[in-house]
């Protein structure tokens, strides 16, 4: 198979896993009502290994698998995604050394950019409630639980860009 | 360099497409582009059968969660709820006797009661999928006769109302969610208002109550659901009783903090209200 569809046809295996997850486990495990956030997690690890554009693109698929999921604007989890992906990819990317430590604390970072873009996007749309003290503790959350879940998450999607890797340093 | 550079812009053309793809997603959503709805649906259904099937295997785990957070507050529920239980049974005997009564009453008063109205009993499967949302998925669906916008009751009062509906499955918003209104009346006043969602799992806040008829508010007054044409819910569904009230003389409107008799925490059963607003 082209290395290309190979590639999107692992990460559709990785967002439809991340969901099941989401809604079978992770939101589960509420801590003061905010669980940890699988799908975004996803678009964090995507760009952490692949670059600000697969950490983009991941983030709108998978930001689109929770708009399916959950009834908020259609929309705005792709949106905020994408933002959350492509911020931890261009931060990945700038730093000049990498350590296991940097890139969880990228992710955390990327991680409550995208839950603040989310609850400030949702407010201007009309939804209630989203800024208030339980942003805070779903930043919380969410921030420390991506740092924990994004070096497994690495791990597959570094297994789903096994053959896009190989054109990687070229285009760098 | 130049590769480098053609690919920056590759990039940035890319986060360009994917941008406004969300913007045109989020524009047909709010203008209610059916599909949306459709695809929503079938992934309800879709995720229902895998949802169930990896819940029962990750149960024990989710329960070890909540134990692990919770263990202090088990045990005063649990003799509190005893306690509870003893209390109730004597009250059922004196409940079905007023409820006769109160049957009796509405009717003569020309009054829907609503303990009549056709329900679905269904179980909570599962709570929000994400953060931010307060919605709860239950075991049935249009195949019970459940459609959007119905109302959703616990034994004790309003919960939210349907807003996604597949085969077997349905999804409820919360009324504490705050993404929409419940006009209600005061019981035994002439003082009818909007109801909305606080922050609070349960208060909420209902505005816009004219003032002159205000002073027959009190706390501890019922609150149902009003009987306006135009609302998704039928009337006289109990919702909670008035805790405070605040008079704004400059804008002669008045509002009150309303505490649910329902809670919308840690629910196992709820009913929908298989009621619609006759078509004019």
């Amino acid at each position: 198979m082209n290395p290309v569809p190979r590639t999107v046809v692992r990460y559709a295996l990785l967002i439809v896993t991340a969901a099941v997850l989401q809604k079978a486990l992770f939101s589960q495990l509420r801590i003061d009502g905010a669980v940890p956030d699988a799908l975004l997690v996803l678009a964090v690890a995507a760009g952490v290994v692949s670059g600000t554009e697969r950490g983009a693109t991941v983030g709108f698929c998978s930001g689109l698998a929770l708009d399916l999921m959950v009834t908020t604007p259609f929309g705005l989890g792709a949106v905020c995604y994408l933002a959350a992906g492509a911020l931890a990819g261009a931060l990945e990317t700038a730093m000049v050394r990498s350590a296991r430590w940097l890139t969880m604390v990228i992710a955390a970072l990327s991680a409550v950019f995208g839950v603040g873009m989310f609850a400030l996007l949702g407010t201007l749309l009309g939804q209630a409630q989203m800024l208030g003290r339980h942003l805070l503790v779903v930043m919380a959350v969410v921030a420390v639980s991506t740092a924990v879940l994004v070096l497994p998450f690495a791990r597959a999607c570094r297994w789903a860009d096994k053959d896009a890797d190989r054109l990687r340093p070229a285009l760098r | 360099m130049a590769l480098s550079t053609r690919r920056s812009g590759r990039t940035r053309f890319t986060i360009l497409l994917l941008v406004l793809t969300a913007i045109t997603l989020l524009t047909l959503d709010g203008r209610g582009f059916g599909p949306i709805d459709s695809a929503r649906s079938a992934i309800l259904s879709v995720l229902s059968p895998v949802g169930d099937a990896a819940a029962a295997v990750v149960r024990p785990i989710g329960n070890a969660w909540s134990s692990a957070f919770d263990q202090g507050d088990l045990q005063a529920e649990n003799d509190r709820l005893r306690e509870e239980n003893d209390r109730l049974q004597g009250a059922v005997t004196a409940g079905q006797v007023s409820q006769e009564q109160l049957q009796q009453l509405l009717e003569n008063e020309g009054i829907t009661f609503t303990g009549d109205l056709p329900r679905a009993h269904a179980q909570v499967v599962a709570g929000s999928v994400a953060n931010f949302g307060t919605t709860l998925d239950l075991d049935k669906g249009s195949a019970s006769g459940i459609a959007v916008g119905m109302a959703v009751v616990t034994g004790k009062g309003l919960i939210g109302k349907v807003v996604q509906v597949s085969e077997n499955r349905c999804t409820v918003e919360l009324i504490t969610s705050g993404n929409y209104n419940v006009g209600f009346s005061v019981v035994g006043t002439p003082a009818v208002g909007v109801a909305r969602g606080t922050e609070s799992p349960s208060l909420l806040r209902g505005i816009n109550i004219d003032v002159s008829v205000s002073s027959n508010v009190e706390p501890g007054s019922i609150v149902v659901t009003g009987s306006t044409r135009r609302s998704s819910f039928p009337p006289n569904l109990p919702i909670g009783t008035v805790a405070t009230v605040q008079t704004d003389d400059a804008t002669r409107q008045a509002t009150v903090d309303i505490t649910m008799f329902a809670r919308t925490t840690d629910l196992t059963y709820a009913d929908v209200v298989l009621w619609q607003q006759p078509q004019p």
